[in-house]
């Protein structure tokens, strides 16, 4: 057991239960299990350890892999050994199943089902069989089944033989903790591979303590918005190189920790926007790539998070002036009801405007806010409409103003048909506010004064 | 002396082997049991047709008793040469083509049938059936039909043929044969074919369980009847004294009942004589002990409330097993906290309020941000925009929270959508034109976890800072 623990660390119980449950050789094995679990619990590496360790017989499914039942089959066929077995139906894999048995007699076999949440895809007929394959075949069989999901999320009409369920809770932040820690020498070998380092310093980083700090820090931001083990790691690498700068280049003595708290917090913060977004790994390649740029990494690091952010990706689009305005136009079209067009975007509509707003007072909740409900659609007319409105100078309907809608839809910042079709098309215009008020600012246009939820 | 590691050994094989595989022994429903065993014998001797239907709720024992009879037929009738038994399966064999392959596997006439090709489902069956009767003395043996899942032979959409031609055989005189159907739906009669039903006896043979003993009682039953070791007396020691010798002898042969029949354990290519080496000391004192847990009020209590929510049989095997696997040299008896714990989990897992607390709590705001959301709408669904905005009204109010930025919101969204714990809601299917599909922020979800359940997570949320937990009881922020 205890090498058991070392493999897999903080999931004791759960390993337990396992093992508990598989028993030993030649015992009857359980119908099937069913185990569930947020994203990098450790299911996984759990299931496949304690089969390992019990040197069970078995077969490890990814139901994402196995995308059809066809597949699937003959992918469990391969206990048999064999490749290349064709099996089309269930049937034919319960026969091929029984031809086993007289080859393997009581030998306990174990079908591993990853991502099970997927088999619901496929014919219900198939995993209402897997829970009960040990009744259909005479063989020692058991299915584990592997899924993020809780057991409610699947739903059988016709009942099925109920699993074993077992749950694998989330890391607590001390476990967390605990097992980053335990990747130590893989972090420093990382920092060691991208930088020079002398060797003073180096043991300086080698030491655990200095890593253990970091984490702390690193975890009291990040244990918030994020609990998924995989991601945690990530960042932390990338993080810790971060930290472990000024020590390299000697400007904060490796004991000195606040000191380093105060240097790391706010690169922390700034590196929180960007977890799940996987926005800087392009960025560490490029420093690996070429080491002489690692004075300046962190620029380097600025610079992506500026890429990042809608505004300089609606400016890095360089649309012509006047489909600036189209786009701004469709977006007024989108998220304005058309019925107040008129007080808009026209000169003279004066009178209602008291009487309106004290209507509107009343109305408007934020949850019915256009800008909350999404994009309405909108016909040409509608568009050019509101495009000769908003522009001040008067400009001839030319084929190459239309053209520039056909690119838009091209470039999938508005939907639509590509032919404009001066009837009958429909469009909607897909990009956010955050996008159009930057490409409105590039042509001095304040997207604000004319939207009506905003008013 | 034995060993007390391979004595538990021995015990914890032979009672997992007795939990999951004994399908043979029956308890209760004497009667729906001697029916459907007439039925097979007047099939079996006096050539008659039947056809019936068993139905009960999962896990009653259909399965059990279907086998259990056959079991005893098998015993009583030369199986070989008089009786033939076809067992098919709905969840294998719905498919006409495959059923009838099956069918011809099972009477083993694949040669016979060879790559001859035949028009129609009807007449493959009746060539199956005359290649039957042209034996020695002209007489067919008498064919057993057990379909399991019976339902899954109804399928709406195509036709019936299988059933009807099966029922249909039953009528003419072509060869005495016994169809049974086993499914766990009462109103299977409705999805039959009006020339199906037609054609079929229309006799049902319901099983309810605990229809004649309390399910608590039924559950002891259980209890006893598969935890308990039988004694093996062949194993009495000739030192022993002449009384134990004589009481053992006695207790043998009412313990017998515990043990699993041999059946069993030539299908699972087991040798039953390893077992004789338990030890007749051990396996009365165990149970005693067995009999001894039943006696107590904690255990007993977990046992209602069991009984309570679930009747199914087979979940209270899996109960059992994972009791008998918690066994180990250290801990050689059982221990009613684990009985207790094991019940707690399997009635209730309450695992939707586990995965709620394995949420970040970034993840958690939002659930609670769409709770109050969908309120304060009378359930309508909302769109990423509108959580977004509540959350960061509260972000606002509450100036200990980090301020994230919205792309690791969206992020969050999306994992809750991949949980299941949002679920998208469904549009018209059919207009999936560019136009009528909408951008992921503005698409609708309604929450799909009740409120109770998110209010329990809150309780047992580890380190949930205090704003949130306030926030969840009153929405105005």
């Amino acid at each position: 057991m205890e090498e058991l623990y070392n493999i897999v660390p903080c999931r004791e119980s759960q390993l337990n239960d396992l093992v508990e449950l598989l028993g030993d050789n030649g015992e009857t094995l359980p119908c099937s299990i069913f185990i569930s679990g947020s994203l990098a619990t450790g299911k996984t590496l759990c299931v496949n350890t304690v089969l390992d360790y019990l040197n069970l017989k078995y077969v490890l499914i990814d139901c994402i892999e196995c995308y059809s039942a066809k597949i699937m089959f003959e992918e469990i066929l391969r206990i048999q050994g064999d490749q290349g077995t064709k099996c089309d139906t269930l049937s034919d894999l319960i026969n091929n199943l029984n031809r086993l048995s007289d080859k393997i007699k009581y030998d306990p076999i174990v079908l591993v089902f990853d991502r099970a949440e997927r088999l619901r895809c496929m014919d219900h007929s198939i995993i209402s069989a897997f829970l009960r394959l040990r009744e259909l075949c005479c063989l020692n069989i058991c299915t584990i089944f592997i899924s993020q999901l809780v057991y409610d999320n699947f739903y059988f009409k016709m009942g099925v033989r109920e699993p074993i369920q077992l749950y694998f809770p989330n890391y607590t932040k001390e476990e967390l903790l605990k097992i980053i820690l335990l990747k130590h020498d893989a972090f420093v070998y990382y920092l060691k591979h991208n930088y020079e380092i002398d060797s003073d310093i180096n043991q300086e980083l080698e030491k655990p303590e200095l890593f253990a700090n970091f984490l702390n820090a690193f975890l009291s931001v990040f244990y918030r918005p994020c609990r998924d083990l995989i991601e945690l790691q990530h960042m932390a690498k990338v993080n810790f190189v971060k930290y472990c700068e000024p020590i390299i280049k000697k400007e904060i003595n490796a004991s000195d920790l606040s000191k380093l708290w105060r240097h790391i917090a706010p690169i922390l913060k700034t590196s929180l926007e960007l977890l799940y977004l996987r926005i800087s790994t392009q960025n560490t390649t490029e420093i690996s790539n070429d080491k002489e740029n690692d004075i300046q990494p962190n620029c380097d690091f600025e610079n992506t998070l500026q890429l990042l952010s809608t505004k300089t990706f609606a400016q890095s689009f360089e649309l012509p002036y006047y489909a600036k305005f189209l786009l701004i136009a469709a977006y007024l079209a989108s998220y304005n009801p058309p019925k107040e067009d008129k007080r808009l975007f026209m000169k003279n509509h004066g009178k209602q405007r008291k009487r309106l707003q004290q209507v509107r007072a009343k109305a408007k909740i934020t949850e019915k806010l256009n800008t909350q409900l999404g994009p309405k659609v909108f016909n040409l007319d509608r568009l050019l409409a509101i495009f000769y409105a908003i522009l001040e100078e008067k400009i001839g309907l030319t084929s190459n103003l239309l053209a520039q809608i056909a690119t838009l839809v091209e470039l999938k910042l508005i939907a639509g048909n590509k032919e404009v079709d001066l009837d009958s098309s429909k469009y909607k215009c897909i990009v956010g506010y955050d996008f159009i008020s930057a490409v409105a600012q590039t042509v001095g246009f304040n997207v604000r004064k004319y939207l009506y939820d905003f008013i | 002396m034995f060993e007390i590691e391979d004595q538990l050994k021995l015990v914890r094989k032979y009672l997992k082997l007795k939990i999951i595989e004994d399908d043979v022994k029956f308890r209760g429903h004497e009667n729906e049991r001697q029916h459907v065993y007439d039925l097979f014998m007047k099939s079996i001797e006096q050539g008659e047709s039947h056809s019936a239907l068993i139905l009960g709720p999962r896990g009653c024992g259909k399965t059990t008793l279907i086998n259990s009879v056959l079991h005893q037929v098998s015993n009583e009738v030369d199986m070989n040469n008089d009786v033939m038994i076809i067992k098919l399966n709905g969840l294998l064999h719905h498919d006409e083509k495959i059923a009838l392959k099956s069918i011809t596997a099972q009477m083993q006439l694949e040669n016979v049938v060879g790559d001859r090709v035949f028009g129609t489902f009807a007449e493959n069956l009746s060539f199956l059936l005359s290649c039957l009767m042209s034996g020695v003395d002209r007489k067919c043996r008498t064919m057993i039909f057990v379909l399991e899942e019976f339902d899954l032979f109804c399928h709406s959409g195509r036709t019936q043929t299988l059933l009807y031609n099966l029922f249909d055989i039953t009528h003419n005189k072509q060869a005495p044969m016994c169809v049974l159907g086993l499914t766990n739906r009462l109103d299977v009669m409705e999805l039959l074919e009006k020339r199906v039903k037609s054609r079929f006896s229309h006799r049902h043979i319901f099983i309810f369980p605990c229809e004649s003993v309390l399910p608590l009682e039924n559950l002891k039953n259980v209890f006893v009847q598969c935890l308990c070791l039988p004694v093996f007396k062949e194993k009495v020691k000739p030192k022993r004294s002449r009384k134990s010798r004589a009481s053992s002898d006695s207790e043998s042969d009412t313990e017998s009942k515990y043990s699993i029949s041999n059946q069993v354990f030539q299908k699972c290519h087991i040798d039953s004589r390893q077992f004789q080496d338990l030890d007749p000391v051990f396996t009365r004192s165990w149970n005693a002990h067995i009999h001894s847990l039943l006696d107590e009020e904690k255990v007993m209590d977990y046992f209602e409330k069991f009984s309570y929510y679930i009747i199914n049989e087979q979940i209270f095997r899996n109960v059992l097993f994972q009791i008998v696997s918690k066994l180990s040299p250290k801990k050689p008896y059982i221990d009613p906290q684990d009985i207790i714990t094991t019940i707690d989990k399997t009635v209730a897992p309450e695992h939707r309020v586990k995965l709620l607390q394995s949420l970040s709590i970034l993840e958690f705001s939002l659930v609670i941000a769409m709770m109050h959301g969908l309120e304060i709408f009378d359930g309508q669904p909302m769109n990423f925009e509108m959580i977004l905005n509540r959350y960061t009204k509260f972000a606002n109010e509450n100036s200990s929270t980090q301020s994230v930025p919205r792309p690791v919101i969206l992020k969050a969204f999306e994992h809750l959508q991949s949980l299941e714990i949002i679920l998208p809601v469904r549009t018209e299917s059919g207009n999936d034109t560019t136009t009528h599909r909408v951008q992921k922020e503005y698409k609708l979800y309604t929450l799909a976890i009740p409120t109770d359940d998110i209010k329990e997570a809150v309780k047992g949320f580890k380190a949930l800072p205090t704003e949130i937990q306030h926030w969840v009881n009153n929405s105005v922020v």
